[in-house]
């Protein structure tokens, strides 16, 4: 009797598993707009909040819900003994609601804790960067701009992933290797260059390792890659050269012991001299309830105007229902370049829900 | 007077903390802990320590005894643990536990598959399944 159950319970997930398709999505509506800011009259930009650099996320005095609101629907196939396909296509405010294939890849279980991953992916340089677009996943209105600064964020390539447990800490790493070619980089064509910019980065191979126990989390990374840009058709020269290397590092490490927690990152991308960026955040789970403060920074080495902002922000998140989160947030951004503005100082308010479904 | 304000205390003390067990089929003979428990429910634990892959059972997050669970032995809210789960499922970097709707599903999915782990509250557990902690 038992066996006959056991064999029909068999015959039963045999029988769907080859057919079995997941859906799941998420998506962020988010208003908000510049109370006061500088802009940068120098080029001509307009008192701006920068929310999300990649995606050139821009609020101005007038208020607006296109910089940040997106829709993502994740679409996986099982198709039975460890292999799955996954396409996840995002459609962004800033782009129309254009919707894109953001990540596609095919993954195949080698065991447990083993597995190898091929295609389009998130490239993971920092902590948020993988679930950068699921607000729901983190606390704050957005992942820290002054961190997440960097025009590539995604790789065609391969990923191998480990995921298990050494002793009582979990482990989770990963070792990739790829290249990214956009014929049109938004931030760089759109924002900083103002003509159509080719970005290029290959021989892309990094590696990241991350470790838990109870209410410690630490992550590291490394990657690098070589750099070749196309302005208008032209290369770009870099000390006479048309590419250059870059080599980033990345160190996160969070606390939390349940309603009280501490979030940092620390990193340096290494190209043509050290671009460092930091983050330190705070906040207090009341039930529900969570208000936090962070700080973000971006300092350019070197002597005299050398890019360098940063950005205060205070905000608070409310579970108010299983699968949504609304959240507001107050930023105070110091630009302090001349030559190398991004947007000016600014302060601005944002106020959005983030859903997972 | 008294005796009735003790009786709602111990009325109230067992609605709040009413007791949940963590439950495999019988034939597994892995050793478990708090802390195996929690990873396993985190996706840090795939296989038992005879050396099977791990099919963690969950529960309706409705359910009192999933609150208990999750906050008793994952440390964790329904929403934190949704947010968690969040950045793995589209990150591809994992899948959530199977939740399936009460105590009686549990039990019946646990004594028909030798590589499951389950929870359920103390009196729905039935001779079909083994008892391995009990909170």
């Amino acid at each position: 009797m038992k066996l006959q159950k056991l064999m029909l319970l068999g015959v039963f997930i045999s029988g769907t598993s080859y057919a079995e398709i997941n859906i799941s999505g998420f998506a962020s509506i988010n208003a908000g707009k510049v109370l006061s800011g500088s802009g940068v009259p120098q080029y001509g930009v307009e008192p701006t909040f920068l929310a999300d650099y990649p995606n050139v996320s821009g609020y101005t005095e007038d208020l607006s819900f296109s910089p940040e609101s997106l829709i993502g629907i994740q679409v996986s196939g099982d198709l039975g003994e460890g292999l799955s396909v996954t396409g996840q296509i995002v459609a962004r405010g800033v782009n129309d609601f254009d919707a894109n294939f953001e990540w596609a890849y095919i993954s195949y279980e080698i065991n447990d804790n083993w597995t190898v991953q091929a295609g389009k992916k998130r490239l993971p340089l920092f902590y948020y960067s993988d679930f950068f677009d699921v607000g729901y996943a983190y606390v704050w209105m957005r992942a820290p701009a002054d961190n997440y600064t960097w025009q590539v964020f995604n790789y065609e390539g391969i990923n191998l992933l480990y995921s298990g447990s050494i002793g009582e800490w979990g482990v989770s790493a990963n070792v990739y290797a790829g290249k990214e070619d956009d014929d049109d980089n938004k931030l760089l064509s759109d924002f900083f260059f103002q003509e159509p910019t080719r970005e290029i980065w290959e021989d892309m191979l990094g590696g990241v390792l991350s470790l838990s126990h109870d209410w410690l989390e630490l992550r590291v990374t490394h990657m690098q890659y070589t750099n070749k840009r196309f302005r208008s058709g032209e290369p770009v020269l870099w000390d006479g050269k048309d590419s250059r290397d870059g080599k980033f590092y990345g160190l996160a490490a969070n606390f939390d012991f349940g309603d009280f927690f501490v979030l940092s990152e620390l990193n340096r991308l290494d190209l043509d001299g050290n671009l460092d960026t930091y983050m330190i955040s705070a906040g207090y789970r009341f039930d529900a309830i969570t208000p936090y403060v962070m700080f973000s920074d971006f300092e350019q080495e070197g002597e005299g105007d050398t890019e360098s902002h940063n950005t205060f922000a205070v905000g608070v998140r409310w579970d108010f229902h299983p699968s949504a989160a609304l959240k507001m947030q107050f930023d105070r951004v110091k630009d302090d370049s001349f030559e190398l503005a991004v947007a000016g100082d600014s302060k601005a308010i944002t106020l959005g829900v983030d859903v997972v479904f | 007077m008294k005796k009735l304000m003790l009786c709602v205390l111990f009325l109230f003390s067992n609605v709040a903390f009413a007791d949940f067990a963590i439950i495999v089929h019988p034939s597994n003979e892995s050793s478990f802990d708090e802390s195996v428990i929690s990873r396993i429910y985190t996706g840090k634990e795939k296989s038992f320590s005879n050396g099977n892959t791990i099919i963690p059972i969950s529960q309706d997050s409705k359910n009192p005894t999933t609150e208990q669970f999750n906050s008793k032995l994952l440390n964790k809210s329904a929403s934190q643990l949704r947010a968690y789960w969040s950045k793995l499922i589209f990150t591809g970097k994992g899948t959530p536990p199977k939740e399936l709707e009460n105590d009686s599903e549990v039990i019946k999915m646990v004594a028909a598959n030798p590589n499951t782990i389950g929870f359920v509250s103390a009196s729905a557990v039935s001779d079909d399944v083994k008892v391995v902690l009990n909170f």
